[in-house]
């Protein structure tokens, strides 16, 4: 019956009501559009953090290629890159507690952060690896001709022109992150896609219009980062140091 | 050896190898339809969004913005559940074919980025040169800037092609019978998470593998100045 005086209504009249309608869809799904951004917010950046400073550690060790080392860690590198991010996070979460070990029954908080970080230092160490064997050998030999040993170059000289060439890839793999944490919604998180689905299942019938705002609140976030990347490569040179798939 | 078997009982992954295959062929599928299609759009949008015309490159970029600023989760979901709202017809589509959908739009985007990297890397010369012997805008595209953009394109096309075959695991989440599928199902069924992440994820590594290869070879076959300029 609402159909039919709805139908009988001028186009104008129907029109206000859509707007009315989705202001009112709005702004019941605004609360948990922001709880979801915030949890997405902080997993994305403690993730970022976390997984940075082990990258770079890993990224830095293997740019001294120590035998055994080195190999060890291009494997880690390996297998983080050729498997799905969903499929690392279904091994942390399903199969990690299945080893029966006390210390790795973890909630889907931890897992989800652990893995995500695990899948940042992959792309953190290659970066950076990367980034500093784009330092000129000259470099390497001037400061060893001044006297300095290995790790006095490496801290003085050589990282502080490293890093400079690793910004603008480095951000590109910060906003690839922050799309990731997408994913966690499969196993529970709530963050900003859960919170979305939950929306849904209050308003069904507007899926899109709901899916849309998730995907706008998304696009504030990551389009600034975006366009400080290519800002930054811009700056550095315009030279992209690593080839991020 | 039992403990072999009560880490990875490999009888169990046997039993659902049929499903196995059955994934890895829908895997296959999506990733292969899903490449050729966002090859064909991403040349369009590189062309579009290189062209003077604001009309042309303006809404060219700012799909490029949305796609690359968007989870691609996110698309799948605006696509599995908006495309039947805009097209009544799509609504029995299958799954599949709307997560192809999805991943096609998804990787134009990307494949643009890097179509338009290769064609910007043809020195400006080679096509006032073919201006100067009166060649067409098709003309000029067709026998001088796309043999030489392809072969700039051709590596990071092959690393963008690795990345597409690990997103069509997120088809899962929209139930399509994938590799990741598979697994899920023998995980549900059996409750063993070993044998079926495990296996799940060596699969993914073994095509991982493969991909690489095949970048190593076609690096060597273009190895000259293409190569070293580019990418």
């Amino acid at each position: 019956m609402g159909g039919q005086t709805l139908a009988r209504r001028s186009g104008v009249e129907r029109g206000g009501v859509a707007v009315q309608h989705y202001l009112d869809v709005m702004v019941s799904i605004l609360p948990f559009l922001w709880t979801g951004f915030v949890q997405t917010f902080w997993i994305s950046l403690v993730a970022i953090a976390a997984g940075s400073v082990l990258g770079f550690l890993i990224g830095v060790v293997r740019s001294q290629r120590v035998p055994l080392l080195h190999q060890l860690f291009g494997l880690y590198i390996h297998v983080l890159r050729g498997t799905p991010f969903l499929v690392q996070l279904y091994v942390f979460y399903f199969v990690m507690p299945n080893t029966g070990i006390e210390a790795l029954q973890w909630s889907s908080e931890t897992a989800a952060f652990v893995s995500l970080s695990v899948y940042t230092s992959s792309y953190v160490a290659e970066i950076v690896m990367a980034a500093i064997d784009a330092v000129p050998k000259g470099q390497w030999e001037a400061a060893t001709a001044l006297g300095l040993r290995r790790l006095p170059i490496l801290g003085l000289v050589v990282l502080p022109q490293a890093l400079k060439l690793a910004v603008p890839p480095m951000s590109g793999v910060y906003v690839n992150i922050i799309k990731n944490t997408a994913i966690l919604s499969v196993i529970g998180i709530s963050e900003l896609t859960r919170q979305g689905e939950i929306s849904i299942m209050r308003f069904p019938r507007d899926v899109l219009f709901i899916y849309g705002a998730i995907a706008l609140v998304y696009f504030v976030y990551c389009y600034p980062v975006l366009r400080f990347t290519r800002w930054a490569e811009r700056k550095v040179g315009g030279t992209r140091v690593v080839n991020l798939d | 050896m039992n403990w072999v078997l009560d880490f990875y009982n490999y009888r169990i992954v046997e039993q659902y190898l049929g499903r196995f295959a059955e994934g890895l062929e829908n895997t296959l599928i999506a990733a292969a339809v899903s490449l050729g299609a966002a090859v064909i759009l991403g040349t369009m949008l590189a062309l579009c969004r290189m062209s003077s015309r604001a009309i042309l490159w303006r809404p060219a970029a700012g799909y490029a913005a949305f796609i690359l600023a968007t989870p691609l989760l996110v698309q799948i979901y605006l696509i599995y559940y908006g495309l039947p709202a805009l097209i009544p017809a799509a609504g029995r589509w299958s799954e599949l074919t709307l997560g192809i959908i999805a991943l096609s739009l998804h990787n134009a985007a990307y494949m643009g980025e890097i179509v338009r990297g290769g064609i910007a890397s043809v020195p400006r010369g080679q096509i006032e040169g073919g201006k100067a012997v009166g060649m067409s805008y098709l003309q000029r595209l067709r026998y001088i800037v796309l043999p030489q953009a392809f072969a700039n394109t051709l590596p990071p096309l092959l690393g963008q092609t690795a990345v597409l075959i690990k997103d069509t695991s997120l088809l899962s989440i929209i139930a399509v019978f994938d590799f990741l599928s598979a697994g899920l199902l023998l995980n549900s069924e059996r409750v063993r998470p070993n044998e079926s992440f495990l296996t799940i994820a060596l699969g993914y590594l073994a095509i991982y593998v493969v991909m690489l290869s095949l970048s190593w070879a076609v690096k060597r076959w273009l190895a000259g100045p293409a190569w070293n300029v580019g990418a």
